[in-house]
């Protein structure tokens, strides 16, 4: 079983059903074109995606249902071709990809957010991924991760 | 802010080198023309604003974070409402750039 060097837990065995090639890259990022995927029993739901390229890069993603259970993604054909899937059909989340969105720890006592408007969406069958923008959907980028009823939704 | 009117077919320009022609007008999409050199980076503000964020989100993906994450998450059981829509991205969203 093929082994990588990561952030968080040293090194660590993974799966090929666990590496995702990203032909794109993601924005800020465009050179990461592969991805493991890592889900640790004792941070669940947390998902750690971490670089084989750059050891030191690793994100932490939700399931975008466990941050927004109504959340609606809406993937245009550009977005379809790029993740190789039929342009006729939206694909189901959880059974033809993961959507999953990159959590934002942030430091100096800020609560954690996450990008609900740019949310990692992976073909499981294929195993390609891109983030994908969502322009139109009026959803934040820096949407608090636990409810803050003080908070405003955007900053 | 320097707001002004143009019509399909006309353009403006910034500085000296960089133009913008307004191409096609169709209901609230807009499409542009942009000639620039090419030394001038040239990117939608939404992607912008997500490399930002994803810079930021790997620079504090720390093993201390998984900790803090994993302590606020159990609040994530019963989320209160489904987020409303930000109204930062109307602006950009109705200039329907693509």
């Amino acid at each position: 079983m093929p082994s990588i060097r990561t952030k968080c837990f040293q090194q660590v065995e993974f799966a090929d059903s666990c590496l995702f090639r990203f032909p794109c890259g993601l924005p800020g990022f465009e050179q990461e074109r592969s991805f493991v995927f890592l889900d640790r029993p004792d941070s669940h739901p947390l998902m750690f995606m971490q670089s084989t390229l750059t050891p030191e890069l690793c994100f932490f993603l939700l399931p975008v249902f466990a941050v927004s259970p109504q959340y609606r993604l809406a993937l245009d054909e550009e977005a379809l071709a790029d993740l190789q899937l039929p342009l006729t059909s939206q694909p189901k989340i959880g059974e033809d990809i993961l959507c999953a969105v990159i959590v934002c720890a942030r430091g100096n006592n800020e609560p954690p957010t996450v990008n609900l408007l740019a949310p990692v969406v992976v073909n499981l069958r294929d195993r390609i991924g891109i983030q994908v923008i969502q322009t139109q959907s009026g959803y934040s980028h820096r949407h608090p991760l636990v409810p803050q009823r003080e908070m405003a939704l955007c900053s | 802010m320097l707001i002004m009117r143009r019509r399909a077919g006309e353009s403006f320009l910034v500085g000296e080198d960089i133009e913008i022609q307004v191409i096609q007008v169709t209901g609230t999409r807009v499409k542009l023309g942009i000639s620039a050199p090419a030394s001038v980076g040239i990117v939608r503000r939404e992607v912008q604003i997500t490399q930002n964020e994803n810079q930021t989100a790997a620079r504090n993906a720390s093993p201390r974070a998984i900790e803090s994450l994993l302590h606020a998450l159990p609040a994530l059981a019963a989320p209160s409402t489904d987020p409303a829509p930000c109204q930062d991205f109307d602006e950009f969203s109705n200039l329907g750039v693509s």
